[in-house]
């Protein structure tokens, strides 16, 4: 299979904390690539660096038939690298003067330059297919913090982007609120659009990857389909950190 | 010479002193025009962390928030023709009120920098990162995301600031400009009944700053229709 997006020892430090440490990963078209680790592992460092969020100071992104040093990376080429991938955010940043539907327009109109008329017809569209067509014209204030996610990724699947990348996409929902994201993300799983999920939903892992990275202290430790790595992992750390993380399902209280 | 105060008199000295008020306006509109432009670029400077330029600008706001306007106000009026000649530009004969229209604007610029420095500040950096993410350029992302939320954020200010320059304007008259104070103390000089002048100038300070206010509180309300954070 094709690959959408391939990033090779990618390096990034915050002073003297080394984040990650020569991290490659390789998504190809359709796959729906989780993340997982415990925090500080780097995972959401690693997304960022590929759409140009922190600048990493080394490794090499390929996208399509555009490859770029991160560390040369001019204006022109984090702009393209940019209009072909697309972010939601865990705190979903949706801009805050703007409705729904203009929240999904924005990347539409001003970056590819779609006329209004369609890009409000395509934001619609979008909208009602993650639930929200009635809540078009609400200012994300109105909105509650599953519906703010819910346009986020309206706002990200718009765009037609090559990948789309989920940092933490649940983390800051209450409870409650956290299903309908996930099933808004099981739907565009199932459009087959590529995804690179950092997540700790271990159910949503299991359901929905291709294939499952874990990574810890900046290196990715394993990697596989996710029935090696949730039922026979080979490394000791993704034993001990799936022991933890399912042990919350062993117990009732 | 009659009573000390003549509340009739007030009205009668009301239209010359109100025939005034334009060069009162023209100060302010200095004030805000030139003030926000430079001001902007003051900004821009200190935003940008450009080594000397940040340091400058920082230094020009804390001189100008540091010192009375009316100091500012002599320094440009006696200091620019000076400095001028010396490159071999003449300008005394310039109108006085042109050094008060650049006065006002050099001060009014400091403010505005730091106004809009905060409000931008202020901005959470997400939403800067959500416009890049869907592949807006650095400037489209400040135009279209930033700059309209700051711009809500600062609006109070702003609004304050512009009351307090139309009130600053009333130091004009120390240099002879012959605005709404100024011709009151004409008056007074001439008359010899200096309060009724001043009364009404003050009525009309009280009115207009009133009406800023209202149509600032105002303005926030349309502009912030659903926004609120």
């Amino acid at each position: 299979m094709k690959s959408v997006i391939q990033i090779k020892g990618v390096r990034k430090s915050f002073g003297k904390n080394e984040v990650l440490k020569g991290v490659s990963l390789d998504v190809k078209t359709g796959e729906v690539v989780v993340i997982l680790g415990p925090s500080g592992s780097g995972k959401t460092t690693l997304l960022r660096c590929v759409n140009f969020l922190e600048n990493a100071d080394d490794g090499e992104l390929t996208i399509g038939e555009l490859s770029v040093r991160f560390r040369y990376a001019g204006k022109k080429d984090i702009l393209t690298v940019r209009r072909r991938t697309a972010m939601v955010f865990q705190n979903y940043n949706l801009f805050s003067n703007k409705t729904a539907a203009e929240n999904v327009m924005e990347g539409l109109v001003t970056a590819r330059k779609v006329p209004a008329a369609e890009a409000r017809e395509r934001a619609e569209r979008e909208l009602a297919k993650v639930g929200l067509g009635g809540k078009r014209d609400a200012y994300p204030s109105q909105l509650s913090g599953g519906q703010q996610q819910r346009v986020a990724i309206a706002r990200a699947v718009a765009l037609n982007p090559e990948v789309i990348l989920f940092d933490e996409p649940t983390s800051a929902l209450d409870p409650e609120l956290v299903g309908e994201v996930l099933a808004v993300m099981r739907a565009v799983a199932r459009e087959g659009i590529t995804m690179v999920v950092v997540t700790h939903e271990m159910s949503f892992a299991h359901d929905i990857a291709n294939h499952v990275v874990f990574m810890d202290d900046g290196l990715v430790v394993e990697e596989g389909a996710p029935k090696e790595i949730f039922f026979h992992p080979k490394e000791e750390r993704t034993k001990q950190f799936l022991d933890r993380i399912q042990l919350k399902y062993d117990y009732s209280i | 010479m009659g009573k000390l105060f003549d509340a009739a008199l007030v009205l009668e000295y009301a239209p010359p002193i109100f025939l005034r008020f334009h060069v009162t306006l023209a100060i302010v509109a200095a004030s805000v025009v030139g003030g926000t432009l430079l001001g902007l670029l003051l900004t821009a400077a200190q935003l940008h962390r450009t080594p000397g330029l940040s340091l400058a600008a920082a230094g020009y706001i804390s001189f100008v928030r540091g010192t009375p306007v009316i100091i500012q106000m002599f320094i440009v009026y006696y200091g620019l023709p000076l400095a001028l000649y010396r490159v071999g530009i003449n300008i005394n004969r310039w109108n006085k009120l042109y050094f008060v229209l650049i006065a006002y604007a050099l001060n009014n610029a400091a403010f505005m920098a730091e106004i809009i420095r905060s409000a931008v500040l202020s901005v959470p950096k997400g939403q800067s990162e959500a416009a890049w993410s869907v592949g807006l350029s650095g400037f489209q992302a400040f135009r279209r995301i930033v700059l309209p939320q700051a711009f809500l954020t600062a609006l109070p200010a702003l609004g304050t600031r512009l009351v307090n320059t139309f009130h600053d304007t009333s130091l004009a008259f120390t240099l002879g400009i012959l605005d709404m104070l100024g011709q009151a103390q004409a008056i007074g000089v001439r008359t010899y009944h200096v309060l009724e002048g001043y009364v009404f100038a003050a009525l009309v300070f009280v009115a207009v700053s009133l009406l800023l206010e209202k149509g600032f509180t105002r303005a926030e309300a349309a502009f912030g229709r659903g926004v609120k954070k």
